[in-house]
């Protein structure tokens, strides 16, 4: 090695030990590469003593995937470039390291202004045509927009807008990723197929990795639980999503979508949960330009209600005060022309009006500044109960909210969120629930007052756990299993089916040393 | 209880930027926006109707494509507009500007409240409500940030510098305010439906019965005489190692002395 790429660990390093999740682990070295090559370099250094490693991006997942159990850290945080441009059939793709940040890949994408240092001419000349092209943006939308790339590809991270786009994983046309032992996978989409669940794919050191894919099938639903296979599948998506077990992610390929003209938004107040959830599926089925529909429930507005009285950032929320604001439905409409727009607003209206909201009594942004101010408030929610919690760790420092992210599908929204609110209340927990309703998707957080409802919380989502599996759900439609949600996992596909899993990882990393302890436990169970 | 807003549509952006040749600000492409003090203004007659009935106008002078934000005013409850929209309203100072919404309040009729924003923010003179009361011989308190309304009194608070002054105005009155003063509520999904059937009304100087000599450019006494881009008189020194701080602490080495 040309430099001192491994380093040991010291408390220097203390931020690459915990995540969002707000758990914390424990690390030997660390590593900050800044390129391809020194990935592999570091990687070749680890492999031959089987030195587990974890793969850390921003650090911004909830699932704890980047927390190390031991062994390394790597931090793909410096690998921020974008390192190219492509254009073909009128579509724009970005070529970027896995380090760039979500935030600063909007504003660049936005502005039209990348740092073009070592592109090819072919990019640059791609680069002037995008400049006189329609506006376009990349529409994976997590909340954390400090997320970085290269975590939002291995949790196949979406958002509110994954309604209408999709995950991450659509977006995503090529990928580079080192593997345990040094060797250089290129995938590109279209190009590698499993053959029925048989696979077999070239190195770029002219090696192969083949063997057989799980032969579980996926639900039918959101859904960032373990990895994605099917027969004949594109081996693109087997790395996506695969939660830093399978290899490095070194550079990805974005597909840009062209900016819809339109962007609108309309909060509408219903009396209760059920409610809200009949006015959103017939969203759902009636508004054809929804990009989002996302939800909060009572107890999410009494907090934010809370937290408004306080004063501070959040004394500029709209006002809550009308009694009878049970629950609320926000709806992002997207499209290119006005008329759809108000066509849509309308529909809205009369369908808040038949499922006991009022038409007057909602919330429209059509400008930058009300898109701003819906905005703040779908934000708020989350800081609020992270806030709440806080004040609680001051009693007890290792509570923490329990958040859910489970999946349904279709057809099962009304049924799910009954056995919420029913095992809830039997639990006599607080919580407050909000998300991606549209995607009959809502994360419950219970906002635990002790050790002991902390326990419980944990237990009452591994009983949730299987009751959406049998409903035909994910245990993790977004945040990914890492190492918080494995034992879901397990619940949802089974042992056997999980020790499928464990030998596909063996393909490609034989020593087991990427990942370890996400999706699943290392060693097969005694 | 009849009230009046004044608004005034202005540039959305926060990063204006100038024509390096013209020196004047490019306004072409960027979305316009009703200006944020007026916001709360309007939010302001709008929580006195509900609070007193009543009705609320919203009126501008400015280029037609303005009619769409006395629309958005609509949308989140104004009862009725007024557009003043002609060639010979452009280039008008804070006087000039003043006697154009003048006329257009004698075309609303009698009222009870006029409210505008503290002041513009591209222009950020804060002339026009105090100019509005003075031409309509009524009383007026600039930075309100707190008002209660009886129907024949209004009793508001300002800050003066440290100390807050309360003050009871008897009606009809002028009253400008500051962002303190509420939340802007967003409009209802009935409100823009409701609005965008509406006509907005467009008058032009002859049609509100002003003397054009005193409207737009001919009826400003202020006259700009040139605009120009600030010169960057600070420079920013990178020094990679210790040493070099030492002269810099101790006074000038080389250094700008900074604007």
């Amino acid at each position: 090695m040309d430099k001192q790429l491994i380093l040991p660990y010291c408390d220097l390093y203390a931020a690459c030990l915990r995540d969002e999740s707000r758990t914390v682990g424990h690390a030997d070295s660390v590593s900050f590469p800044r390129s391809e090559d020194e990935v592999r370099q570091i990687l070749h250094a680890l492999h031959e003593a089987g030195t587990p490693v974890t793969v850390q991006g921003a650090r911004t997942g909830l699932a704890a995937a980047a927390v190390p159990r031991g062994g390394h850290v790597m931090t793909t945080g410096g690998m921020d470039r974008v390192t190219g441009l492509r254009q073909e059939n009128g579509r724009f793709y970005l070529t970027v390291q896995p380090g760039v940040v979500l935030l600063n890949l909007r504003k660049m994408i936005a502005k039209r202004e990348f740092d073009t240092a070592g592109w090819s001419e072919a990019s640059l000349t791609a680069l002037e045509a995008f400049r006189t092209a329609p506006a376009h943006f990349f529409p994976t939308d997590p909340t954390e927009t400090t997320a970085a790339i290269g975590g939002m590809t291995a949790c196949n991270a979406s958002g509110a807008r994954s309604f209408r786009y999709g995950p991450v994983r659509p977006h995503i046309t090529a990928l580079r990723c080192v593997l345990a032992d040094g060797q250089t996978v290129a995938l590109r989409r279209g190009q590698h197929f499993a053959q029925g669940l048989h696979f077999s794919l070239p190195t770029a050191e002219g090696g192969t990795v083949e063997g057989d894919l799980p032969s579980y099938t996926m639900p039918r639903t959101k859904n960032a639980s373990g990895y994605y296979v099917a027969p004949d599948m594109d081996l693109l998506d087997l790395f996506i999503g695969s939660d830093g077990t399978l290899g490095v992610l070194t550079e990805l390929e974005l597909a840009l979508s062209p900016l819809p003209r339109i962007s609108w938004g309309a909060t509408v107040f219903l009396p209760d949960e059920e409610a809200a959830c009949r006015y959103a599926e017939a969203v759902r089925s009636q508004v054809k330009c929804a990009a989002a529909i996302e939800y909060f429930d009572p107890g999410a507005l009494d907090i934010l209600r809370q937290r408004k009285a306080q004063g501070d950032v959040f004394a500029t929320l709209p006002d809550l005060t009308v009694a009878g604001d049970g629950a609320a439905v926000f709806t992002e409409l997207h499209c290119d022309h006005r008329k759809e727009a108000m066509a849509a607003l309308a529909t809205l209206g009369t369908l808040a009006e038949q499922c006991g909201g009022c038409a007057d009594r909602s919330w429209v942004a059509r400008t930058e500044t009300e898109n701003e101010t819906l905005r703040h408030f779908r934000h708020a929610v989350p800081e609020s109960v992270n806030s709440l919690i806080d004040q609680r760790k001051q009693a007890y420092p290792t509570i923490t909210k329990k958040g859910s992210d489970m999946s349904v599908p279709d057809g099962r929204l009304l049924e799910v969120t009954d056995m919420y609110r029913r095992t809830l209340a039997e639990e006599g927990f607080q919580y407050a629930s909000w998300g991606h309703i549209g995607n009959n998707h809502i994360h419950v957080n219970i906002l635990p007052r002790d050790m002991d409802e902390h326990a419980r919380a944990k237990e009452l989502f591994r009983r949730w756990a299987a009751v959406v599996t049998q409903m035909g759900g994910a245990v993790s439609a977004e945040h990914g299993v890492g190492k918080l949600k494995a034992p879901f996992l397990t619940i949802m596909y089974g042992e056997a089916h999980i020790r499928q899993m464990r030998q596909l990882k063996r393909l490609f990393d034989p020593k087991m040393q990427l990942g370890r302890g996400n999706l699943f436990a290392v060693e097969d169970e005694a | 209880m009849r009230t009046i807003v004044c608004v005034k549509q202005v540039p959305a952006s926060n990063e204006v930027r100038l024509d390096e040749k013209t020196n004047t600000i490019i306004r072409d492409g960027g979305e316009a926006v009703i200006n944020p003090f007026d916001s709360h203004a309007l939010e302001a007659a709008l929580a006195l109707k509900e609070q007193l009935g009543g009705t609320v106008a919203v009126l501008s002078m400015g280029i037609p494509a303005a009619a769409e934000m006395l629309r958005q005013c609509l949308a989140r409850g104004a009862d009725e507009a007024l557009l003043l929209t002609d060639r010979a309203f452009a280039g008008a100072d804070t006087l000039a500007t003043s006697y154009a919404l003048f006329q257009g309040v004698e075309q609303l009729g009698d009222f009870d409240l006029l409210l505008c924003g503290k002041m513009a923010v591209d222009g950020d003179t804060a002339q026009i409500g105090p100019e509005l009361a003075t031409r309509l011989g009524i009383p007026h308190v600039s930075d309100v940030f707190s008002l209660e309304c009886s129907g024949d009194s209004v009793t508001v608070q300002r800050e003066l510098g440290g100390c807050v002054q309360t003050l009871r105005l008897p009606l009809p009155a002028v009253l400008t305010v500051t962002r303190e003063l509420n939340v802007p509520r967003l409009p209802s999904i009935a409100g823009v439906l409701r609005s965008e059937t509406v006509e907005i009304p467009c008058r032009s100087a002859a049609q509100i019965g002003a003397d054009e000599a005193q409207c737009g450019l001919k009826g400003s006494p202020t006259q700009v005489v040139a605009t120009f881009l600030p010169q960057r008189t600070r420079e920013v020194v990178e020094l990679t190692d210790t040493a070099a701080l030492l002269p810099i602490i101790k006074g000038g080495a080389g250094l700008g002395t900074g604007d």
